[in-house]
C-alpha cells in the first residue's frame, strides 16, 4: 500500500490483512555542496528501493511517508519524535514497523529505535537509471523482502 | 459630438468580451473531445501494445522462469516507464503460458516454488495465498481468483507481451 488515497481506502477494508509499515529515514542538510548532492542522490536511491518494495509485499505493507530529519547528529531530541511516530503509528493495528535508510548514523541507536532497523550501505553517486544500478538495486529490494518476511 | 465618439457603449462592450470569453471557454473544452474523437493515436496511449520481452521461444522450459520489461505508460499526470513481469513456461502441451505475478488477493508478487513446502506452485508471502501451475487459486488459501495471464504472441521466434487480462474464477 502507498500513501494514496486509493490505497488508504483499499487498507481501511482490510486492516487485518496489512499488519506492516515501512518508512524511510531521510537526512536533510544543506550545508555545503557535496552534502547536497549526496543528499539528494540518496533520497532518490531510497525512495526507489521503498518504492519498489513496496511493490513486491503491497497486500500487507504500507509505505509511509518518509521521515526526514537534520544531520549531522541524531539528538536525543530526534529519538523522542521518532518514537512519537511510532506511537501515532500504533494507533492502527500495525504489528511492524521498518526503518529503511542508507545513514548509518541510526545504526548505533537501533536498540533504541521503535522498530526495526534496514541499513544498508549506499554509495555516494552514480547514475540511477543505469542497467547495473538497476541490477543492484533489484538485488537490495530481494534481500530486504526476504529479511521483512523472516518477521512475519 | 459625444455621442459620436463613444461608438462602443459600456454594456455593448462587455457583451462582446463575454462573449469571447465563453467562446474561448468551449473552444477550450471541446478541442479535446473532438481530439479523441477523431484521433486513434490518442486512444491507444502506449497500452495494448505487445512489448518484446527479450526472450526467445527456444528458451522457454517446463520450468516457469521470471521475465522482467519496461513499457512506456501514460499515468494521468505523467509519462513513466513502468516495470513489468511474468511467469513463463510451456505447459505439457507444450503451449507457451505467461501470468502475472500479482497476487489475486491484495496485490503482493507471488513465485514459482516460493513455499518449500509447496514447490510445484506459486506462492504468495503476504498471506501465503498460492496457485496451482496452471494459475489457479488453491481453494482455501485468500486468493479468489486465478492468476491474470498476458496476451501473447511469437514474432521471429521472440516472445513478445501484451497486458495482463483476469480469468474466470475457480
Ligand atoms: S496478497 Fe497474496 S495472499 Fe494476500
Amino acid at each position: 500500500m502507498k500513501w494514496k488515497k486509493t490505497d488508504i481506502t483499499q487498507y481501511t477494508e482490510a486492516k487485518e490483512y496489512i499488519d506492516t509499515v515501512l518508512i524511510p529515514l531521510m537526512p536533510f542538510e544543506m550545508e555545503s555542496d557535496t552534502h547536497l548532492d549526496v543528499n539528494a542522490f540518496q533520497y532518490e536511491w531510497t525512495m526507489l528501493l521503498v518504492n519498489e518494495l513496496e511493490k513486491e509485499l503491497t497486500g500487507r505493507m504500507m509505505l509511509l511517508p518518509p521521515y526526514v530529519y537534520r544531520k549531522p547528529i541524531i539528538q536525543e531530541q530526534e529519538l523522542k519524535r521518532i518514537d512519537s511516530w511510532a506511537k501515532e503509528i500504533k494507533k492502527q493495528p500495525f504489528n511492524h514497523v521498518f526503518f529503511l535508510t542508507l545513514d548509518g548514523g541510526w545504526k548505533k541507536h537501533e536498540e533504541v529505535l521503535p522498530g526495526t532497523l534496514l541499513w544498508l550501505p549506499g554509495m555516494k553517486s552514480g547514475d540511477l537509471h543505469s542497467a547495473d544500478m538497476y541490477r543492484f538495486i533489484r538485488d537490495q529490494v530481494e534481500q530486504m523482502s526476504e529479511l521483512i518476511q523472516s518477521y512475519w | 459630438m459625444s455621442d459620436k465618439k463613444q461608438q462602443v457603449s459600456r454594456r455593448q462592450f462587455l457583451n462582446y468580451t463575454l462573449t469571447g470569453v465563453g467562446g474561448f471557454m468551449a473552444a477550450g473544452m471541446l478541442a479535446p473531445m473532438l481530439r479523441m474523437a477523431v484521433d486513434p493515436v490518442l486512444k491507444e496511449s502506449g497500452q495494448g501494445d505487445m512489448a518484446n520481452v527479450g526472450l526467445s521461444v527456444d528458451d522457454i522450459t517446463t520450468e516457469p522462469q521470471k521475465v522482467d520489461w519496461k513499457i512506456t505508460q501514460v499515468d494521468g499526470w505523467y509519462e513513466s516507464e513502468v516495470n513489468r513481469s511474468a511467469w513463463v513456461f510451456k505447459d505439457e502441451n507444450g503451449d507457451i503460458q505467461a501470468f502475472s505475478p500479482v497476487c489475486k488477493h491484495l496485490g503482493c508478487v507471488v513465485s514459482w516454488g516460493g513455499s518449500d513446502e509447496y514447490p510445484e506452485q506459486f506462492f504468495c508471502p503476504c498471506h501465503d495465498g498460492r496457485y496451482y501451475k496452471d494459475g489457479t487459486n488453491v481453494p482455501g488459501t485468500p486468493p479468489l481468483q486465478p492468476l491474470d495471464v498476458y496476451e501473447l504472441e511469437v514474432r521471429d521466434g521472440i516472445l513478445f507481451l501484451g497486458d495482463a487480462v483476469p480469468r474466470e474464477g475457480a
